[in-house]
Order: C-alpha cells, then sequence, then structure tokens
C-alpha cells in the first residue's frame, strides 16, 4: 500500500481519513511514555534501542485490528466486548481500564506540572489552570476544531529530535546497538523493558482509536487509508521515542547521570547538551502531557458509556448525559489535586498503573484475538494467521512481563520495608 | 415474573423430577404484538437441535424451569428459522426506545406468563438489571434502601423496542419496521448517529426513500457519509433524488470523489444537473446554501396569471414567501408578497404590484452576510443573483438557522416534547 506511489487522489483520501492512528500513536508518548523512555536512555544508554523494534511490530499489528474492526463494524471496542463477551467480562476490562487510564492521567499531570516548574512556574499555578483550560477546550470546542489542534500537536514531537541531534551522538554505534539485542539479567533491566513494553502499547489506544475510527463514520472503503494512517502513526511515535532514548543515552548515560522522572532529564541536559536542548525537551514534555490529559479521560469516559449504553458525547447537554461528563469532569480534577498534594510520592502510582496495563492489555488482546477471528463479525476481515502469532507473542510477552513487574515491585517492596526496622543485609 | 438473567445456566426438570440440564438460551417467536417464548435451549447444544418445545413447559422461575411432561414423551426439535435466542440476539445489544426515542443496552429480559404462554414482556435497561447479571442486585438496592435512595427499575415494554442490530430476522424486520415509523426523523437521525454500522443500515432499508433522505439530512456529515458509503449506489441516488438539491449536494460534497461521481451518475439526469450546478459554488458563500427551486415569474403575468400558475405547481411552502419578478433575460427585477397578490385587482400585471426595492445577494457573498442580511432586514427568504443579476437561486431562513446553529450552539438538547400517536 505505501509503496506504491500515491496518485493525488489517493493522497487527498488519505488526508481526509487520517487522524485516529496519527493522534492515538502520539498520545502514546504521553509524560508516562518520556519519562520512560528517558529513563531507559540515562540507564542503559543504547542498550534498549532494539526493543523499540519489537515493540513497533506489535504495536502495529494491534493497532491494526482495531482500525479494521472499527472500519468493519462501525462500533467501538468496549461495545464489542459488551455485546460478544457479557456484562462481567466488560465490568471487569472497563474498571481495570479506568483505574489504569486515571493513573496514566495523573501520570501526565504530573508531567505539566515538572515541565513548567523547569520555566519556574509553581505547581500551585500551572496545573489548575491547566485543568481547567483542557476541561474546557474538550467540552467547549468542536470535535474537528479539537483534532486539528491535537494533530498540530503532534509536530511539536520534532523537539526530541532536534535536542537528540544537539547531544551529537555517535550514530554508527546507536544503530549497531538497535540491531543487535543484548539481554541481561539484572532486575533493574528488566524492569526497565517491561516499562517500554508496558508504556508503548497500552489499553486506552485500542479503544480509542477505534472509537475515533467509528465517528469519523470510516468504512470498508476506508480502510486501506485507516490502515496506512495506522502504520504512520506508530512509526512516527516510535522514531520519537527512538530519539528521546538517543537524547538521554547520549548525554545523561554517558555521564553516569541517573534520573527519576522526564523532568530530571530535562533539567539534566542542560549543562550536557545547552539549555536549548533543555527548553525543548521540556516544552515537548508539556505538549505531550497537555495532549494526554485532553484525550485520555475524554476517551475512558466514552468507552464506558459505550460498555454500558449509557448516553454519551460532546453533542449531548449536561443534563443528558450525567455519567458521561461526570467521568470526565471527575478524572481531570481528581487527576489534578492529587499532583496538588504536598509530599505526596507518584512511584507507587505509577508501579499501579504499569501493573495493572499489563493485566489488562493481554485479557484486552484476547478478546481482540477472538473478535477479529470472528468470521461473523469481520466477514472477509478476520485476521491473517501472520497477525495471530504476532499477537498471541505480544500477548505472552506483555502477560509474562506484567508478571515478572509485579514480582519485583513486591521483592523491592518487601526490602524496604525491612530494611529500616534494621533487619536488613548490613 | 421472572428475568432471564435469573433462568439462564439452572436446570431443566422434567415431571418426575429427574433434572435435563442447564439453560443456555431461551427460545422466542414473534406472534402478532408478543414475541412468545417458544422452545428451551440446553448448554451443550452447539448445533441447537435438541430445542425443548415451550408446551412442554410447566413453571419458569429464579429456581430453574421445570417441564409439564415426564423426560420419556418429549420431543424436542431443531431451532426453526422464524426463531430468535433471546440472549444471543438481545442480551448486551442496542436496541432503540421508541418511546423515551434513544439507543440503549439490553442488560436483561423480563419475562411473565399471560393466557397461559410465556413471553417477552420488557427489556431491564437500568443499572439494576446490570447489578443482576453480576449478582449484586440484592446487597446493593438493600444497602441503597437503607440509604433512603431505593434504586428504580428502568424496564422498556417490549412493544416500545426496537432491536436492530444482529442478523436480520422476519421477526426484527416486521416490528422494526412498524416502530420507526412511529419516530419523527429528526429524532431518528439522532437515534441512527448512536447505532453500529449495520443497525444503521437496517433502519436505511426499513424507511421509504423520501423518509430516508429526511432521516439523512439531520444527521451528521461523518454518519451519512458512512451510510451513505455502505448503501448500494442505487438505493443511495433514490434517497438522494428525494432530498432538497442543496441539502443534496452538501452532502455530495462531503462524500470522496469517486464514491461522489457513482452516485451522481446514478441520480435522475434532472436532478443530478441541479445538483451538479450547485456543487460547483464553494460551500461557504451564499451561492453555496441557496436552494435552486424558488418561484419566478414573467414581469408581464397578470395577478390572475400568478394565482393559476402557482394552484397549478404547488410548491412547497418556504419556496412561497416571496414571489420574484424576473424579465425576459432571467434578470431580477422586483418581488411580491402573496398579500399584494391576493388583495390586487385580477388584471394588474405583475410590473405593477411588485416591489423594485429588492435586497438580494451576490452569489459569491459569504454565507455569513447570508445570515446577517435575512436578520438585519427580517426577511424568510432573500434572492441570490449572478454577476448579470440572473436570479440563481434563494437563501431561506432555515438554511440560516443551520449555519447559526453550527456556529453558535453545538450543543441542544436531543430531545424536545412531541405530541406522539400511540
Amino acid at each position: 500500500m505505501l509503496r506504491k506511489i500515491w496518485s493525488r487522489r489517493k493522497i487527498l483520501a488519505f488526508l481526509a481519513v487520517m487522524g485516529p492512528g496519527i493522534i492515538t500513536a502520539n498520545v502514546d508518548n504521553d509524560a508516562n511514555g518520556i519519562a520512560i523512555y528517558s529513563i531507559a536512555g540515562a540507564s542503559f544508554g543504547y542498550k534498549l534501542l532494539w526493543v523499540l523494534l519489537l515493540t513497533t511490530v506489535a504495536l502495529i499489528v494491534v493497532q491494526e485490528m482495531t482500525a479494521r474492526m472499527g472500519t468493519v463494524t462501525g462500533k467501538g471496542l468496549s461495545d464489542l466486548i459488551r455485546e460478544q463477551f457479557g456484562v462481567r467480562a466488560t465490568v471487569f476490562a472497563m474498571s481495570t481500564l479506568l483505574i489504569t487510564n486515571w493513573a496514566n492521567t495523573v501520570g501526565d499531570f504530573a508531567g505539566i506540572a515538572g515541565s513548567l516548574e523547569i520555566f519556574g512556574v509553581s505547581r500551585y499555578l500551572s496545573i489548575p489552570i491547566a485543568a481547567v483550560l483542557i476541561w474546557l477546550l474538550v467540552l467547549r470546542g468542536r470535535y474537528h476544531q479539537v483534532e486539528r489542534a491535537f494533530l498540530l500537536a503532534s509536530l511539536m514531537y520534532i523537539t526530541y529530535i532536534i535536542s537528540a541531534i544537539l547531544a551529537k551522538p555517535p550514530w554508527k554505534h546507536v544503530f549497531q546497538e538497535m540491531l543487535t539485542p543484548t539481554f541481561e539479567t539484572n532486575p533493574a533491566y528488566l524492569t526497565m523493558i517491561i516499562a517500554v513494553i508496558g508504556t508503548t502499547i497500552a489499553p486506552w489506544m485500542q479503544f480509542y482509536q477505534q472509537s475515533s475510527v467509528v465517528d469519523k463514520g470510516l468504512t470498508t472503503r476506508d480502510y486501506p487509508y485507516a490502515r496506512a494512517d495506522t502504520i504512520l502513526g506508530v512509526l512516527t511515535t516510535q522514531v520519537v521515542a527512538f530519539f528521546i532514548i538517543v537524547a538521554c543515552a547520549a548525554t545523561l548515560f554517558v555521564e553516569g547521570i541517573s534520573i527519576q522522572t522526564a523532568e530530571d532529564a530535562a533539567k539534566a541536559l542542560a549543562p550536557l547538551a545547552g539549555r536549548y536542548a533543555s527548553w525543548l525537551f521540556a516544552i515537548g514534555l508539556l505538549n505531550a502531557a497537555l495532549f494526554s490529559v485532553a484525550i485520555i479521560p475524554l476517551s475512558t469516559a466514552y468507552s464506558l458509556c459505550e460498555a454500558f449504553g449509557w448516553e454519551a458525547g460532546l453533542d449531548r447537554t449536561f443534563k443528558e448525559a450525567p455519567v458521561f461528563y461526570g467521568l470526565y469532569t471527575g478524572m481531570v480534577a481528581t487527576g489534578a489535586v492529587v499532583i496538588l498534594i504536598p509530599g505526596l510520592s507518584l512511584i507507587p502510582v505509577m508501579v499501579l498503573s504499569q501493573a495493572l496495563n499489563g493485566i489488562l492489555l493481554p485479557v484486552i488482546l484476547v478478546y481482540m484475538l477472538r473478535l477479529t477471528n470472528n468470521r461473523r463479525l469481520m466477514g472477509n476481515y478476520t485476521n491473517s494467521p501472520l497477525f495471530n502469532l504476532i499477537t498471541m507473542v505480544t500477548v505472552f510477552m506483555v502477560g509474562l512481563s506484567a508478571l515478572l513487574l509485579v514480582g519485583i515491585s513486591l521483592v523491592g517492596m518487601v526490602k524496604a520495608a525491612v530494611v529500616p526496622i534494621g533487619l536488613g543485609n548490613r | 415474573m421472572v428475568f432471564i438473567s435469573q433462568v439462564v445456566g439452572k436446570l431443566v426438570s422434567d415431571a418426575t423430577g429427574a433434572v435435563i440440564g442447564p439453560v443456555a438460551d431461551l427460545a422466542a417467536k414473534q406472534e402478532d404484538q408478543a414475541l412468545r417464548l417458544s422452545g428451551i435451549l440446553l448448554r451443550g447444544d452447539q448445533l441447537r437441535v435438541g430445542i425443548i418445545p415451550a408446551e412442554a413447559v410447566g413453571e419458569i422461575s429464579p429456581i430453574g424451569i421445570s417441564l409439564s411432561v415426564p423426560r420419556t414423551s418429549l420431543t424436542t426439535r431443531p431451532l426453526q428459522p422464524d426463531e430468535v435466542l433471546l440472549v444471543e440476539e438481545l442480551l448486551d445489544k442496542q436496541v432503540v426506545d421508541i418511546d423515551g426515542l434513544k439507543v440503549v443496552k439490553v442488560n436483561d429480559l423480563q419475562l411473565a406468563r399471560a393466557n397461559g404462554t410465556w413471553q417477552l414482556v420488557a427489556v431491564d435497561v437500568g443499572l439494576r438489571g446490570l447489578l443482576r447479571r453480576l449478582g449484586l442486585e440484592a446487597p446493593v438496592t438493600a444497602i441503597l434502601e437503607r440509604l433512603g435512595r431505593p434504586l428504580q427499575e428502568w424496564l422498556i415494554p417490549w412493544q416500545m423496542v426496537a432491536a436492530l442490530s444482529g442478523p436480520p430476522t422476519a421477526l426484527k424486520l416486521r416490528v422494526s419496521r412498524e416502530n420507526l415509523r412511529k419516530i419523527h426523523p429528526a429524532d431518528l437521525a439522532e437515534i441512527v448517529e448512536d447505532l453500529g454500522r449495520e443497525a444503521q443500515l437496517e433502519v436505511m432499508a426499513n424507511l421509504d426513500d423520501a423518509v430516508a433522505a429526511d432521516v439523512l439530512e439531520e444527521t451528521e456529515p461523518e454518519v451519512r457519509a458512512s451510510i451513505l458509503k455502505s448503501l448500494s449506489p442505487d438505493r443511495a441516488a433514490d434517497i438522494l433524488e428525494e432530498m432538497a438539491p442543496d441539502e443534496a449536494a452538501d452532502l455530495i460534497a462531503t462524500l470522496p470523489e469517486e464514491t461522489a461521481a457513482t452516485l451522481i451518475a446514478q441520480m435522475d439526469q434532472e436532478k443530478a444537473a441541479t445538483v451538479r450546478k450547485l456543487l460547483q459554488y464553494p460551500e461557504d458563500t451564499a451561492a453555496g446554501k441557496m436552494t435552486p427551486e424558488y418561484i419566478a415569474l414573467p414581469e408581464w403575468f397578470t395577478a390572475e396569471d400568478t394565482i393559476r400558475y402557482l394552484r397549478e405547481h404547488a410548491p412547497p411552502a418556504e419556496y412561497l414567501y416571496y414571489l420574484y419578478v424576473t424579465d425576459a433575460e432571467g434578470r431580477l427585477v422586483g418581488v411580491l408578497s402573496l398579500r399584494t397578490l391576493i388583495t390586487a385587482n385580477p388584471e394588474t400585471p405583475l410590473r405593477n404590484l411588485m416591489d423594485t426595492e429588492v435586497i438580494y445577494l451576490r452569489d459569491t457573498d459569504s454565507a455569513d452576510a447570508a445570515a446577517g442580511a435575512l436578520a438585519k432586514y427580517d426577511l424568510l427568504a432573500i434572492p441570490v443573483v449572478d454577476a448579470e443579476g440572473k436570479l440563481l437561486g434563494i437563501v431561506t431562513i432555515d438554511d440560516v438557522m443551520e449555519i447559526l446553529l453550527e456556529k453558535y450552539l453545538p450543543r441542544l438538547p436531543a430531545r424536545f416534547h412531541r405530541i406522539r400517536r400511540r
């Protein structure tokens, strides 16, 4: 599809369909994603780049399935799960989705606070303003304006590419590392791989992209373009992830600076790659965080209402769709408030969210496999054996990762609890 | 009365009390206005050949189903084509609430015995149904009752439901068609937006071309484009022909070039020509919003000629707000109201009756200018002319309302009050 030279008409048709895939993939690089990639680069240099190649393939396959289901059935994913697997499965999927998405929202508010603090803006000022602005933008804006704003915001990710280039990495070495998988058995390295996989393939993405495809009224006629949109989106987001890792590896890793968050990375970049690299990194983080805070709560509200048949949609009044607006507003408000609690560490929230992501994702992927292989539902658009194989491998990897992550963090927690009372190893 | 969620999975036992097996699903058949229970499908019967006929059913309760005959005299049969399986085809699916005018999800199904047969009486679309499915109805309702906020049942009578998703069956076709007719096209448009594609196409299949056109005119551009792309070009063209030409042109403008070309080619030649002409004008201009259907009368017509002409052609109301007068070249020269026409001496020619001070728009004026002019001069319609002064069409107040609503009031209540025939 992409190999053929596109005629003008085809390009126009593509532009009309473009959006769901690119937007979803770009929200994927939210503040949490940037944090993980930064830490990966700072802690392990270029050693984790090979993981990106695997997650790219997996993400393309998974997101392509949702785009296909959306164009063929004209229904959202939570709708299909409810219709095919019943209430219990839906309640499980929706409650975990709600929790992971809430944790993601909290992480993104943290990103807003952190990035603006680099420019000297207090979080007690930035967070309330950002929360209200986003809430208003989404509620008062028209869908097309909002979508266009989001597409433009995707361009902001170029800041990371510039940041990486400013850091002058040894490119030959970088690509060698990317193509040679290295495997270490120490827990830190394993946790990092798990985190990278978990942040790249997140359950909300399938729900969000499929709903957007349906909202855009795309049918099987648009399917080739929707597929191209998905592939393009995934490729751009993975390229950005690549550059974030490279930027941090070329500077922080080389200098041996360890970081905890994305804003640490932005701050640490200043003396090494110049103030502009640091600013660009912070602006990229701010944009990513804003972008996701706008989309993730909204997508959650849509998915839940769709699953349980509650009225939803920005064209409804508050009175007609109270649950929809309540969920959206509640997520934005509580997410913002949590960030403002002094002395609260976000790391447990992040670990919880990662673990839940890892538990929910294999389940969602299994549902998706069953749906996309259902001939009654998909007609001639069922999965190819290769797709099934790649998805099953992904399910296995993600499930294993989640178990490992839970194991590692339990061990960590036990150690942390044991050390202070003097029972730990001296 | 019993809910299907309380029955599925429970045991079926015969008249002697011997257990036959757990219930998988209930089969039902549409008879007159009712959906009557026609059989029981047991778990493990993948091929659906061992349906226990409803005649053998004694009692249905949350404890289980007891048959009125002993197992030995039971004759099972395969599922019939005119039967529906309630769990498989209705539970968890979208249905349309005809009375409340919205799309809802079926959480549970209520069965009751009437005149000796069991039938589906209502669909449960409330929280209570959801909780019942999860086995949480009793504790949650008890807690809420203690808090003084009892949980209400939300049941919709089966007669007020249109089931649309899933494979089309004889049942759905008959019931849906009748039920959908009760809904105003503008309300139906809102409902269609909330349905899955299969159900959208089924609604369209159940409507006459004219009603389908009214429905499509009111739906969101994305939804109607997706519907038109999925309908057969024949049927899509038939629906487009029924639409006002300006609406049809607006709609076609939102479609991909290829689809648009196919559809125009399928349309009746005269309509297609009008639509093609309208498509030349940019959408945000006065010409882009205008209707090419209007009343233009030659200036030498007398009042009597005019009344006879109107009586013969009986144009739709929105074209009758004002009567425009043109010269031999088709240039706009004057306007007159119906009032002037009716009160005039029958022999007077229009050139002596008409008002020559006509407020008009150029085809290149913006759509906003059209809205402004109508509001400023308190008009119901305004003529649009080209560079030579030739009359091209009119912009009416309802076209302008749409521009304004889109701009300033994106959120409206989805449903308004309406007196409806039951």
